[in-house]
């Protein structure tokens, strides 16, 4: 059952197409992989599907409710509604500088008073466990290094108790030493089945834990597939050229 | 000499009162004033923004004593409403200051927003917080302490400026060291008004210090 469609997706700056004719499904319990080389829109699609970016033409429909349908968008309540089902862990992890790591995760389930007020301690809490950070709660996110930082990212996100999450390269800014301990909590978040979209450059993690993986390149979505099939045995000359690349 | 010290100073510390009513006044009401006019240069609808442009340039781009005698001389030789605007010289002198220190508070602030990485809203957006959540609970305090060294920088030229009341004849510390100079003939005046200017823009500096430690966030 497809929990995201994603149909003729087209966006551009200008004379720029950033985006052309992007067509997926991503099913309950997908983790899809989104990999290509910098430039290829990969971004631009998955900032699409949270309304970060909008576009010129084309569908997003979400658990049966259309973001935008043939580059119409819905009124401003309804794409809120919708693109509350999906939570987005950045790249530079965004946390709020001038609060705390339990602040970061309870201000914006307090103010949008999801549930009273030490239901939200408690869950923030678990997920701190969750995510390993128990003992940083009081820290300001200028004491966390690059990986604790990202996992009270991923843990903000959790508190918005998600359908979908959402990685636009979440390891890219960190440490390599650093990548393993924000991977582990993704990998541990598809075990229990979370509905994953990653947009990566870590192979590793593409083809250990993703169970379908798109390679994106020039705005388009050249092939998909499991990550096995993909990796071992891609169709497209373009495909194999940046795994090429990037597997050496 | 102890005693001519001690019989001078007294309407010294009266003039330090006039100078520090004023800086009070003055920063108490301008911050909050360049703070709206922020939000109005920002603002969406073009008018507002460009008359906000348009007052922080004019009130950056000409001298603040041009503005003080302004305020207090020029207004009242306007044709027919001049007769109403003859102002009290220590209210004419504070609106000036006002009116001339909500500009620059207000380029701080603007320069304290733009300071702020765009993925701050980003973040606010996709977890549900609307526009107001996002400005007052994210933003704005983000904001205010990104503008807080520059505040202070701006508060000790602040009170160094109010010395400009001398031009307008209002009676602060500066006017009562002059005078005693000009009287007493001697130099040891200059030297306590010195003093406490610089007191009073130390007792500041600490304020401000213990305020940006305060809101460090580490």
């Amino acid at each position: 059952m497809s929990i995201i469609e994603v149909s003729n997706l087209k966006k551009s700056y200008g004379d720029l197409e950033v985006l052309k004719q992007i067509t997926f499904d991503v099913n309950k319990n997908d983790v899809v992989a989104v990999i290509g080389p910098s430039g290829s829109g990969k971004s631009t699609m998955l900032r699409s599907l949270v309304h970060l970016e909008e576009i010129n033409s084309g569908s997003i429909c979400v658990s049966g409710d259309y973001l935008v349908k043939d580059g119409v968008y819905s009124k401003s309540q309804e794409i809120k509604k919708i693109t509350s089902k999906m939570g987005m862990v950045f790249q530079h992890f965004n946390l709020f500088p001038h609060m705390t790591v339990k602040e970061n995760l309870e201000v914006a389930p307090r103010m949008l008073k999801k549930q009273p007020a030490h239901l939200i301690q408690q869950q923030s809490a678990d997920l701190l466990e969750k995510v390993g950070l128990s003992d940083r709660a009081t820290a300001y996110p200028a004491n966390l290094s690059g990986g604790q930082k990202q996992r009270v990212a991923i843990a903000r996100a959790l508190m918005m108790n998600p359908d979908i999450l959402l990685f636009d390269e979440p390891t890219s800014a960190l440490d390599p030493e650093l990548t393993g301990e924000v991977l582990q909590v993704m990998k541990h978040l598809a075990e229990e089945h979370m509905t994953m979209i990653v947009v990566t450059h870590e192979m590793g993690f593409a083809k250990e834990v993703a169970n379908r993986a798109i390679f994106m390149d020039n705005g388009e979505i050249i092939e998909s597939g499991h990550p096995d099939n993909l990796f071992t045995n891609p169709q497209y000359d373009r495909t194999k050229a940046f795994l090429n690349r990037s597997l050496k | 000499m102890a005693d001519y010290i001690n019989t001078m100073i007294k309407p010294m510390l009266e003039g330090a009162q006039i100078t520090i009513l004023l800086f009070l006044i003055a920063i108490l009401a301008s911050i909050p004033l360049g703070f709206l006019l922020t939000l109005a240069a920002k603002s969406r609808i073009k008018p507002i923004s460009w008359l906000a442009q348009t007052y922080i340039y004019l009130m950056r781009g000409t001298p603040l004593l041009l503005q003080l005698l302004f305020i207090c001389f020029g207004l009242p030789l306007l044709p027919i409403i001049g007769d109403y605007l003859v102002l009290d010289r220590f209210v004419a002198a504070c609106l000036g200051f006002i009116l001339n220190y909500a500009a620059y508070f207000a380029e701080i602030f603007r320069g304290g927003l733009l300071a702020i990485d765009k993925g701050q809203y980003e973040a606010s957006q996709v977890l549900g917080l609307n526009k107001w959540q996002t400005m007052t609970r994210i933003i704005l305090p983000q904001m205010f302490r990104i503008a807080l060294p520059a505040v202070s920088n701006e508060s000790v030229t602040l009170v160094k400026d109010t010395a400009l009341l001398y031009a307008v004849a209002v009676p602060e510390l500066l006017h009562f060291a002059q005078t005693a100079v000009n009287r007493d003939f001697t130099i040891v005046p200059f030297f306590i008004a010195g003093i406490i200017y610089l007191i009073i823009t130390l007792l500041l500096t600490i304020l401000f210090k213990w305020l940006e430690k305060r809101f460090k966030f580490e």
